[in-house]
């Protein structure tokens, strides 16, 4: 009966206007939020397209020092310098070979040999973890190889185009059984390499960790090197911040990693500026439901004055227009995350071909509801304070 | 909170009438500025003419409004004190209000009217309601809109409202003003008996149209 009395002067359009404009600012916050988690997941994945970037420094040669043999280096004060930069999240230092290495190979009876040089950087820093990617000294498996991606590329399109040989694909490089001839410090040896996985992180020939560790023992003539490349891990790819640090320190990037770095950027700030868009309607609807609940409530002051004068509490009176207030916030919300859902099916097939998993739809689902708990929180103690203050008449 | 068995007021004086303390409204007042003791049990009469304070009175009684100076005790404690929930308390077990406003939902029936008090209290059966309705003369009127109803039929059915609840005092506010004498001894005899059954004190307020009991003290506002 009272919620008879106290219906009589809500205005459904108001109700209305509210509801669809937070449902529509809820929307995009929780779509943008959605989407830049699934584009985050990409972390997890084995290709981290652009949330995460990494950048292979090395010191600019200078033509004397470079003549006079200086070591180019990075020395462990400058590591650590780097290292505890804010946009830095892991340094990996690229360990070459202290000893001389060629390679010879046989394919199709034509038989190839080169001098070659070795790499080898922290496993985590690789994208890919082929099969096989370890080293026993002990056994006589073959050593394995990682090789940049642009090296396949420059011989099939560059070489193989202009010679009359035949292109190869990066299975075909897999079979293909290279020997290594490793030697230094008066030893050499012959070992068995096979190329098991091609990079298009690192621009280098990649060896186990635990093999270098093991060729520089044995055939280094251990005079201590600093490590001429690092490999570092941002956090915020495409920062300004880190060209700045580069160019102050005199350091080069290799290769232009800054294009995906910057894409990533560029994802952060304009998946910032659509919540924030979202955020803007969802306060304006907000604004909207307290100027409709102020103004039902001041429609209905009389009655409210009326029913106190019966003696009944401002709790008891307050509950209905918790009831609405709820239903309503609980219906946008619920509404909110339907379309969250469904609209993240539409760009489900783009991410999948970019290698990214998708992320659980638990955070954005967790943040719409804390929005709403507080939204709804706020509405409530607007009611009683505001119901408290018919009660004085 | 427990019932009300003294309502004292000490000085009471409405803030409107501040500075007006020789003029005849305040200076012959029996309320006014004075001590004043109503018990439990009573049946008190406040004649007064407009303009007085009548309803200014009946308000700071129910705790509607606070814009006075001196103090309001209810067994001793000052009513300012109350917390908004002990108000509501007070009003659902204690203190029985007739408004001389009324205060009907104009959109709700009498009947409805009657019972969204009743529902507060629990205190009326359907039958003891039905009865009063009878009794007061607008049974045929209980499902007609309370706005639909003349002020008397109003008045009649804002009085059988406001025995909807247990009480220590009943504030009457002018309760007969549109009411026939025939009206008048039935609302009275009605509150003379509900008043007796629970022991309680009677507050009636008029300008010229008394409530038709036995007051056993009048005074002059």
């Amino acid at each position: 009966m009272v919620w008879r009395l106290l219906r009589r002067n809500i205005s459904v359009w108001q109700t209305a206007g509210y509801a669809l404009a937070n449902f529509v600012g809820l929307s995009i916050v929780l779509c943008a939020l959605k989407f830049y988690c699934d584009v985050r997941s990409g972390e997890q994945g084995e290709d981290p397209y652009v949330t995460r970037d990494y950048i292979v420094i090395s010191k600019k040669v200078s033509g004397i020092g470079g003549l006079l043999g200086a070591d180019n280096g990075f020395s462990p004060d400058e590591i650590s310098e780097i290292a505890g930069q804010p946009w830095s999240r892991r340094v990996g230092e690229f360990t070459s070979a202290d000893f001389n290495v060629s390679a010879s190979l046989d394919m199709g009876g034509r038989g190839m040999s080169t001098s070659l040089f070795l790499e080898s950087v922290p496993d985590e820093f690789f994208e890919i973890t082929p099969s096989g990617w370890s080293f026993d000294p002990e056994s006589d498996n073959a050593v394995p190889i990682i090789i940049s991606k642009d090296y396949l590329t420059l011989y099939n399109y560059g070489y193989a185009a202009s010679a009359g040989v035949p292109q190869i694909s990066e299975g075909v490089v897999g079979m293909v059984p290279i020997r290594l001839s490793v030697s230094g410090n008066g030893k050499q040896k012959w070992l068995k390499a096979r190329v098991v996985g091609f990079s298009s992180r690192l621009n280098t020939i990649a060896v186990p960790d635990r093999f270098m560790d093991w060729a520089n023992s044995q055939f280094g003539e251990g005079k201590p090197m600093n490590p001429g490349r690092l490999i570092i891990e941002t956090v915020s790819p495409g920062n300004p911040k880190i060209e700045d640090f580069l160019k102050s320190h005199g350091y080069e990037a290799a290769g232009d990693k800054g294009a995906s770095g910057k894409a990533a950027y560029f994802l952060s700030v304009s998946t910032a500026v659509v919540a924030g868009i979202g955020a803007v309607i969802c306060l304006l609807a907000f604004g909207i439901l307290m100027l409709s609940v102020w103004l039902l409530l001041q429609k209905n002051r009389d009655k409210l004055h009326s029913l106190m004068l019966l003696g009944y509490t401002p709790a008891s009176v307050s509950r209905y227009y918790f009831i609405i207030v709820g239903a309503v916030n609980f219906v946008v919300l619920v509404g909110a995350v339907l379309v969250m859902l469904s609209v993240s099916v539409l760009w489900r097939a783009p991410l999948d071909a970019l290698g990214m998993s998708g992320a659980s739809p638990l955070a954005a689902i967790g943040t719409g509801v804390a929005v709403m708990v507080a939204v709804t929180a706020i509405n409530f103690v607007a009611i009683t304070s505001k119901v408290k203050g018919s009660f004085a008449g | 909170m427990k019932g009300i068995g003294t309502i004292a007021l000490r000085e009471v004086l409405p803030s409107v009438f501040a500075g007006m303390e020789q003029e005849t409204t305040v200076a012959q007042s029996q309320v006014w500025l004075r001590n004043l003791e109503l018990t439990r049990g009573c049946r008190v009469l406040v004649s007064a003419e407009s303009g007085t304070g009548k309803s200014s009175l009946v308000s700071f009684l129910y705790g509607r409004r606070s814009d006075y100076m001196g103090a309001i005790h209810f067994d001793g404690r000052d009513v300012r004190s109350f917390s908004v929930g002990e108000w509501c308390s007070l009003r659902t077990f204690s203190l029985a209000l007739l408004p001389q406003e009324l205060s009907l939902f104009p959109e709700l029936t009498a009947m409805e009217n009657v019972v969204i008090k009743n529902r507060l209290t629990s205190h009326r059966s359907a039958s003891w309601i039905a009865g009063a309705f009878e009794a007061l003369g607008i049974a045929d009127k209980a499902h007609v809109a309370a706005g639909r109803m003349s002020v008397g039929q109003q008045q009649r059915v804002a009085i059988i409202r406001a025995l909807c609840q247990p009480f220590d005092f009943l504030l009457f506010d002018e309760p007969v003003s549109h009411l026939d004498s025939r009206n008048n001894s039935v609302v009275a005899e009605l509150v003379e008996r509900e008043a007796t059954a629970c022991g309680a004190g009677v507050i009636v307020t008029s300008v010229g149209n008394h409530l038709d009991m036995d007051y056993n003290q009048i005074i002059k506002l």
